[in-house]
């Protein structure tokens, strides 16, 4: 009978690592699914729609990248929280579609993981809360620390900068992070 | 467990030990599950901490990339040098002066350096030039935005560029891009100015270094709600542009004066001259005529690390008390006025009782001598009181006290008390101005028919004097501000602008020996009526005047008056009252003397009654903003709004040589004590590599790997992958080791 204890033991951990690993995924598709509904009320009714009565965010955007089928829904603030249910816009960056630079950041193992496929080129569109609509290209990508990430806030064009974790596969967290530089090539309603 | 197997075993063995193995199970099922529903809450709180931004630990200092560290002693140090001449020609009450800065650079890079500086905060500066070897590039007037593209444009294509920005109305950056190894660089700015007078003397001030400035930490207080009127905000920074005006300092302990200043004064008053002299340089003085003097620093070049300040009085017993200068530019005319109003009867007149409220700064930026003065001034001050007066004593740094609950009289045992709580104070802490300025300014004693004069005694080191000048403004009710600026280099565009806004006056000193001489002069001010209900008429030509209400004037000030006007005829009459006496002067336009640069002084007046009245809410921002614009682009004048570029059209760095910045390093001004601003000893100077080709920083624009407002990255990792993983090894880990007991007990059996 002892010796049944310690497999139990590990099973049992085990579970619980997986369980709460594959509980942050489900969590990040669960809060989109919730998220998608919110901001299209948000874009219908022109206010901002928590998409759960407790949350202390609000989706801003949606990114678009249609060539490789990729989408999510951005939220406001880069709190943990935030991070956990989708792309968070940092609050001292512009809006998209403004001039300066918006910046996008997104955890590298769920709403940004499509990030590894965009290429240079690629149309990003971004829809706005208030339903317009901005398409940007992707030009310049590079590897950054997190405190040095040359990005200029006051900057004259429109630009947008999406960024995440890097290295992609790593699995513990580390200091560079990969940021993914567009430019406003198109703005419509 | 053997024993109970041997006791239980003997009635039902098979039976007994399946319901043991079934209760043993159950209740680990019930302890998964729990621990597992523990554990998932858990997780939540791990999860969203995990995620938190982790770099608030990280000082900028930490954050530099790719720097390179100098090294300390001051021989050897590898930087870009800067000398300064500043020359000064005086034409009666006004001035012209030129500060050529040469920036060397002895390293073998090619860097890009810059250099905050003051200047004085009535000058319009409008000519910029940039002498590389023997070509001269004069800058043009751009709006900010647009000068600063320009800018980075030549920068990148690797051609010589300078740019002159006004951080504040006595703050100008200038930035000098692609200086060569082992050239020299000279950047050449022109400002013009009135001489200040006061009395019978008149004087000017160069201020040569930027004291240390405290910036309050953000309040919770300046919020800006967003627009949708979805009641979220973010906290506003009171002074965005802290880096801007935060340039590193030199601790004068460790490192040997920098930026050598050489001045020279051309004075040519346009009347006999008397005394003649400099408060805080040794000078030479040398006579050509009654009327003109050359007037040198006596040692050569001096580190930049005070004002220099110059007096000179008319030989004869009074100054002229009126004086009119003209210039025509363009289709219109200019005109500048200078009339000193004769002072009341001072015997027949006793002066009224007032409540004085002192003020004193005892923040670590006073530290030194700077502190010395402030004591032994308000010290003199309280010993001015007449036993009707009423006072009181605040004194702040982060902290403040208010020494009585309300003012009190001036009466021996109250003014001892208040000189016994001056002459203990010490000087620490930052620089919170606001609260004091609110407390001086809440007059709780109400209308007693007594005057009420708030006496503030700073150096002004701060960098939000906006919020200050909102205070002033929004509580000064029937109180008037009287400004001291204290030290050598004391922050005069806050001084005057308090003084403007709060209707008083202000003064400087800049060392104990001025102290008594200063303070009479203030308190003469204080105590006599000012000249009153002032306006100004022209009889025939139609006028932009400035100022449009024309303040009162006090003992021994001169009235200025810039105006614009369609034709130069008639005259201009000027009114008001002189204690409960009528006045008035009548100054025939014809007789008017040919002068210089005045359409530059009144357009800067006019950018100054622009800010004040956007400050006072008479104008929205917005319509501040365009008449300030409108005028500094007729008048080619450096404003808020904008700069002053010069470009070298032929490209001077190879393309692919990097570019290095470097940010000149100031002194700390003279008197200050280096400890006490800034708390420990600083970093050394350190240059920071920057890529001039944007290709490989995509949205690098401006060399900011430390400043606060650089956007850092919050952490994008999750844990799931590395817990997914190691549950998922855990588990089959598990089943080996399940399917290896299950094994044994039949291996065991088989045997």
């Amino acid at each position: 009978m002892p010796r049944l204890i310690p497999p139990l033991a590990l099973a049992l951990i085990g579970l619980i690592l997986f369980g709460d690993g594959a509980y942050i995924h489900a969590k990040a598709w669960l809060a989109q699914v919730l998220l998608e509904r919110a901001f299209d009320r948000s874009v219908a009714s022109g206010e901002a729609v928590k998409p759960w009565s407790w949350a202390d965010t609000w989706p801003v955007a949606r990114i678009e990248v249609k060539r490789i089928g990729a989408s999510a829904i951005v939220l406001e603030g880069t709190s943990g929280q935030a991070l956990a249910f989708g792309p968070g816009h940092i609050r001292q960056t512009v809006d998209a579609g403004e001039r300066g630079v918006a910046v996008y950041a997104a955890h590298r193992d769920t709403h940004f993981r499509f990030l590894r496929n965009v290429a240079i080129g690629d149309i990003i569109e971004i829809t706005r809360r208030d339903g317009r609509h901005f398409r940007y290209r992707a030009d310049v990508s590079d590897v950054v620390r997190f405190d040095a990430s040359g990005i200029e806030p006051a900057t004259h064009d429109f630009e947008l900068v999406l960024a995440t974790c890097w290295p992609f596969d790593a699995v513990t967290s580390g200091p560079e992070r990969f940021i993914l530089h567009a430019t406003l090539i198109e703005a419509d309603r | 467990m053997d024993t109970y197997d041997a006791a239980d075993g003997d009635e039902h063995p098979l039976l007994g030990r399946l319901i043991r193995v079934g209760f043993f199970l159950l209740a680990q099922s019930i302890a998964v599950m729990l621990v597992a529903f523990v554990a998932l809450l858990v997780s939540f709180g791990t999860s969203w901490s995990a995620t938190t931004e982790q770099a608030s630990l990280l000082q900028p200092g930490d954050a530099r990339s790719g720097s390179l560290l100098l090294k300390e002693d001051g021989t050897t140090t590898e930087a870009i040098r800067l000398g300064t001449d500043v020359d000064i020609t005086v034409s009666g009450p006004t001035l012209r002066a030129r500060v050529t800065q040469a920036f060397r650079n002895p390293t073998k890079d090619w860097v890009e350096a810059t250099y905050v500086y003051p200047l004085a905060t009535d000058g319009a500066v409008d000519t910029l030039k940039m002498v590389v070897g023997d070509r001269i590039i004069v800058g043009d007037i751009k709006e900010r935005q647009q000068a600063r593209v320009i800018y980075e444009q030549a920068r990148r294509a690797g051609q010589k560029a300078a740019l002159t920005e006004q951080e504040r109305p006595n703050i100008f950056t200038n930035s000098v891009a692609n200086i060569g190894p082992g050239e020299t660089v000279l950047v050449q700015i022109e400002y013009q100015e009135p001489v200040h007078q006061s009395g019978d003397e008149y004087s000017l001030r160069v201020p040569l270094v930027v004291g240390p400035r405290y910036n309050p930490a953000p309040i919770v207080q300046s919020v800006d709600f967003r627009k949708d009127g979805s009641g979220w905000g973010a906290t506003t920074d009171p002074v965005p542009d802290r880096d801007r005006i935060s340039p590193p300092v030199l601790d004068p302990a460790k490192n040997a004066p920098v930026n050598p200043t050489s001045i020279t004064v051309r004075l040519n008053a346009g009347f006999a001259l008397g005394e003649v002299k400099s408060h805080h340089h040794n000078v030479k003085v040398e006579s050509r005529d009654d009327t003109t003097r050359v007037v040198t620093l006596a040692d050569g070049a001096v580190p930049a690390d005070r004002d220099f300040e110059l007096t000179w009085k008319p030989a004869a017993e009074k100054a002229p008390s009126v004086g009119l200068l003209r210039e025509h530019v363009g289709d219109a005319d200019y005109l500048l006025a200078f009339v000193t109003p004769p002072s009341a009867g001072q015997a027949a007149q006793k002066p009224l009782p007032r409540e004085v409220v002192f003020v004193i700064d005892n923040s670590g930026s006073m530290g030194g001598t700077s502190i010395v003065q402030a004591k032994v001034s308000l010290t003199y001050a309280l010993g001015r009181l007449q036993p009707n007066d009423r006072f009181n004593v605040i004194r702040f740094d982060d902290t403040m006290d208010v020494l009585f609950p309300a003012s009190v009289p001036a009466d021996a045992a109250h003014v001892a008390e208040a000189t016994s709580f001056v002459s203990a104070l010490q000087a620490r802490g930052g620089t919170e101005m606001v609260p004091a300025m609110r407390a001086a300014l809440s007059d709780k004693l109400g209308d007693t028919g007594m005057v009420r004069q708030v006496v503030f005694l700073t150096d002004g080191a701060i960098g939000d004097e906006q919020q200050l000048f909102e205070t002033i403004t929004a509580m000064r009710g029937r109180s008037r501000v009287f400004m001291v600026g204290i030290g050598s280099a004391p922050n005069t565009y806050l001084m005057t602008r308090a003084a403007e806004l709060g209707r008083g006056a202000f003064t400087h000193i800049g060392s104990v020996e001025q102290v008594e001489e200063r303070m009479r002069g203030l308190f003469a001010k204080l105590e006599n009526p000012a000249v009153t209900s002032l306006s100004a008429r022209f009889s025939e030509s139609k006028a932009d005047v400035t100022p449009a209400i024309i303040p009162d004037v006090y003992r021994d000030e001169p009235l200025v008056l810039a105006a614009k006007l369609d034709k130069l005829a008639g005259s201009l009459e000027i009114k008001g009252r002189v204690g409960d006496r009528p006045w008035s002067v009548t100054l025939p336009l014809q007789n008017a003397a040919e002068g210089k640069g005045l359409s530059k002084l009144w357009a800067k007046r006019k950018i100054g009654d622009a800010e004040v009245a956007r400050t006072l809410r008479e104008l929205t921002p917005e319509d501040a903003d365009k008449t300030i614009l409108a005028l500094a682009l007729d008048h080619q004048l450096v404003t808020r709004l904008t700069s002053l570029v010069a470009v070298d059209k032929t490209p001077s760095r190879p393309e692919g040589k990097p570019l290095k910045l470097s940010e000149l390093p100031i002194n700390l001004p003279a008197g200050w004590d280096f400890e006490k601003v800034f708390g420990e000893r600083q970093q050394p100077t350190q240059l920071r590599e920057r890529h001039a080709d944007a290709r490989n920083q995509p949205a690098a624009r401006r060399p900011t790997p430390a400043a606060p407002d650089a956007i850092r990255l919050p952490k994008t990792a999750t844990s799931a992958e590395l817990k997914i993983i190691a549950g998922l090894v855990l588990i089959v880990l598990a089943l080996i080791l399940f399917v290896f007991n299950r094994r044994q007990p039949l291996l065991t059996d088989a045997a």
